[in-house]
């Protein structure tokens, strides 16, 4: 890493710390914001490092303390690889001040590699925060030799350039393959989509391909054992050997092919990236159009219209945005022509459990595919340099919101009744509960979307550098999210509980209405924050 | 040797739109070169190839006789670009901000500080350079851009509309920097929308219309005594 790179990356961490807000912008307002959000961020890291050592706790205690480090590195390195690949185009390609930086006398090696470095460092406190917890426990549980920390510590942070490299990569390769079409964006999306539908049921067709062959054995020991996840993915068991038996070859090896991986990746991506994002940042105005008869709409509709045009002209936004109503329609297809026990058994392994049990929890389902991000919570960031048109308009802020919030409606709604209908369908649940349930997902739509919105409002960020800071890692992203994803996982496990000691309905019924309640809660709230 | 030369410069868009088509012209030290044509003619697209920003279809960018596509950095240590709407770190100062150029074309201690001090008092904007770029207003960020393009002293100065945002004054002194910068041997290319500027300020100038250069030339050989204007309008009416 030479002089200019290092000043590039400093340059990147510092543009987008909020440190130079807190040193410089004198409006308490600005710095109380800067400084909450960074306290919201340390909140989550706190609570990963619980979670993660609770994780340990469980492991101690089951006597496999031996797994920790496998279990620590698989978590770091999907993280790494998932964190990555959304973010990737986002951060490599099409970037804001792409024009600035082309034009100072860096290489496009240098641009790229700081780029992903920057990815690397930001990211970084997540892995600490899952690895440092598991050192712990793993100190604790193995009585481990002193030397197993500074070890752990330093292989923390190689662990993750491989996984984010290969997301890179592939989010090269995608950016690469659609550069080459007309309409650029919507091949990019489609590909992201299909790749990550892919990764989603690697699994099963891994599962599916070796049903009737010799090897299913060895297969089902490698699905079925930690300790085997280290074959399949080499790093891993590098980084578990380092530490558990101090193998310096592994140690070697994963820095050496970490050092050689990030150098053949950024020679290839340096290689193309002026002509991508010349590509992908290019585009000749259409000078076909002929005035036609135009619509009229109303001005909460013509908002969630721009709402819409905003979500689909952001291939970062539409992923990130859009994956959950994907998932839900995929899972609502698939439910169409494969009966709901075959999925129940499917997802839980083929463990012995009653598929009707699982019927109350359809909504719950569903909603953690729909609900996993809302657009509210990041739109009203999103305005950033465009906040000015919606301010000057003679429009009041609620009417914003209320436009913004029925965008989201109109995007969760119908793929959250559609999978719950076709969930429904293929269960064969009586119609009445059919009701219920699309009862309660509507509410679960509702409660989304005000919720999200109440994030957006009260964490609202307008001087991102990129917008993948307030789509992907917003602070109104993240607290929208985590608890929203854990309640939602809670309640399918309560509902499941609940509806077998009592009438399930009533248990959907009462989810339903709290639900709803909380809908207008949080409405009530978007209200009075807009009237600020 | 020429500060500027493109040869056959052809710049296709994926959706097989011709955004330049064979453009060529010459730019030599001491040229005040204006670049005007209507929106959308291919004015910025064709400054940002010349910066190295975008990739180009056919033909050759070269400065000071080194390939744009070949040698980029080459290229780049001896040019200043200024975008129409400069879209700098928001969250950095003013003052980080131009040490991270400065840091960048490896300027000395001395002679940034010389450099800064200079053209900040020039610009009126020293006093707010320890404030963060996102409180400026859209003039102080194009005269931080300003600051910052003339830092490492370039040989080539490429702007597009420099004038946009900027109050008169500012204006008036950028107008006596390009003199000064070309009485020195450099050469400034610039893009505008404002044909009396172009006139009055430019010794060469080119048009272009549809991705074509329509015409080039000096000033005197372009109006041959008519106003900018009027040639103008003649030839993109044509």
């Amino acid at each position: 890493m030479n002089k200019k790179s290092m000043l590039l990356l400093k340059t990147l961490l510092r543009s987008t710390s909020r440190i130079n807000q807190i040193k410089y912008v004198k409006d308490p307002k600005i710095r109380g914001k800067a400084i909450g959000g960074m306290i919201g961020l340390f909140v989550l890291y706190l609570m990963i490092v619980v979670y993660s050592f609770m994780m340990c706790v469980g492991y101690g205690q089951l006597g496999l303390t031996d797994s920790i480090p496998i279990i620590c590195a698989s978590i770091i390195s999907m993280l790494a690889f998932v964190f990555t690949f959304f973010k990737t185009n986002g951060y490599l390609f099409a970037f804001k001040e792409y024009d600035m930086l082309m034009s100072l006398p860096f290489s496009a090696k240098t641009i790229a590699a700081d780029k992903f470095l920057y990815m690397y460092v930001a990211s970084m406190p997540w892995y600490l925060s899952v690895s440092v917890a598991m050192m712990i426990g793993y100190g604790i549980y193995a009585g481990a030799n002193p030397l197993v920390y500074p070890v752990w510590l330093v292989l923390t942070f190689v662990l993750p350039i491989i996984p984010m490299l290969v997301a890179s990569f592939i989010g090269f390769l995608i950016a690469k393959v659609s550069a080459g079409f007309r309409h650029k964006n919507i091949i990019q999306t489609v590909l992201i989509f299909v790749f990550v539908i892919f990764c989603f049921s690697l699994q099963y067709i891994i599962e599916a391909l070796v049903k009737s062959d010799e090897t299913k054995v060895i297969l089902e020991n490698v699905s079925g054992s930690i300790e085997d996840i280290g074959s399949v993915y080499l790093p891993i068991a590098w980084f578990a050997d380092g530490i558990r038996s101090f193998d310096v070859a592994g140690i070697l090896l994963l820095i050496g092919v970490s050092l050689v991986l990030f150098e053949l990746v950024f020679m290839i991506v340096g290689k193309y990236y002026r002509q991508i994002n010349s590509a992908l940042k290019s585009h000749g105005a259409d000078k076909a159009y002929k005035m036609t008869a135009q619509k009229t709409h109303s001005v909460v509709n013509a908002i969630a219209f721009k709402e819409f045009k905003r979500m689909t002209g952001s291939q970062a936004y539409l992923v990130n945005a859009g994956l959950g109503e994907v998932l839900a329609f995929l899972l609502g297809a698939i439910a169409l022509f494969v009966k709901f026990e075959k999925i129940i058994s499917v997802v839980t392994k083929g463990a012995p459990i009653d598929a009707s049990i699982v019927f109350p929890a359809i909504p719950l389902i569903v909603y953690f595919c729909i609900g996993m991000v809302a657009t509210t919570a990041c739109s009203p960031s999103l305005e950033g340099k465009n906040y000015w048109i919606m301010q000057s308009l003679p429009i009041e802020q609620k009417t914003i919101y209320r436009g913004k919030m029925l965008y989201n409606m109109y995007l969760t709604v119908p793929f959250a009744v559609f999978a719950t209908v076709c969930l429904s369908f293929s269960a064969r649940v009586p119609i009445v509960n059919a009701i219920i349930y699309l009862a309660e997902i509507i509410a679960l739509c509702a409660f989304s979307t005000t919720w999200g919105c109440v994030c957006g409002i009260k964490h609202m960020r307008l001087d991102w550098e990129n917008e993948i800071e307030v789509v992907k890692q917003g602070a109104a992203v993240a607290i929208y999210l985590f608890p929203n994803m854990l309640v939602c996982m809670g309640l399918v496990v309560l509902v499941v509980f609940l509806g077998m000691r009592m009438d399930a309905n009533l248990v959907s019924l009462a989810i339903t209405a709290i639900a709803g309640l909380l809908a207008a809660l949080c409405y009530g709230w978007v209200m009075k924050l807009s009237r600020r | 040797m020429s500060v500027l030369e493109i040869k056959n410069y052809t710049k296709v868009y994926g959706e097989g739109k011709k955004a330049a088509d064979n453009i060529s012209l010459t730019v030599e030290a001491g040229d005040i070169y204006g670049f005007i044509g209507h929106n959308g003619a291919g004015k910025s697209t064709t400054i940002r190839a010349i910066v190295g920003v975008l990739d180009f279809t056919q033909g050759e960018i070269l400065i000071e006789g080194k390939s744009v596509k070949e040698d980029p950095i080459a290229c780049k240590k001896i040019t200043a670009y200024i975008p129409d709407n400069p879209d700098l770190y928001e969250n950095l100062t003013g003052i980080q901000y131009l040490n991270f150029i400065a840091d960048v074309f490896e300027i000395s201690q001395k002679d940034r500080e010389e450099r800064i001090k200079k053209y900040g008092d020039m610009f009126e904007i020293t006093e707010s350079l320890g404030s963060l770029i996102s409180s400026y207003s859209h003039g102080m960020k194009q005269k931080v851009a300003i600051i910052s393009a003339l830092i490492h002293e370039p040989k080539l100065m490429v702007m597009d509309e420099p004038f946009v945002g900027l109050d008169p004054k500012a204006t008036f002194i950028l107008k006596e920097i390009m003199h000064e910068m070309c009485q020195k041997g450099a050469a400034v290319f610039f893009s505008t929308h404002v044909l009396d500027v172009a006139e009055k300020l430019c010794n060469k100038v080119a048009i272009i219309k549809k991705g074509q250069l329509i015409e080039s030339g000096t000033m005197e050989q372009l109006t041959n005594g008519q106003s900018l204007e009027s040639v103008f309008m003649e030839v993109v009416n044509e």
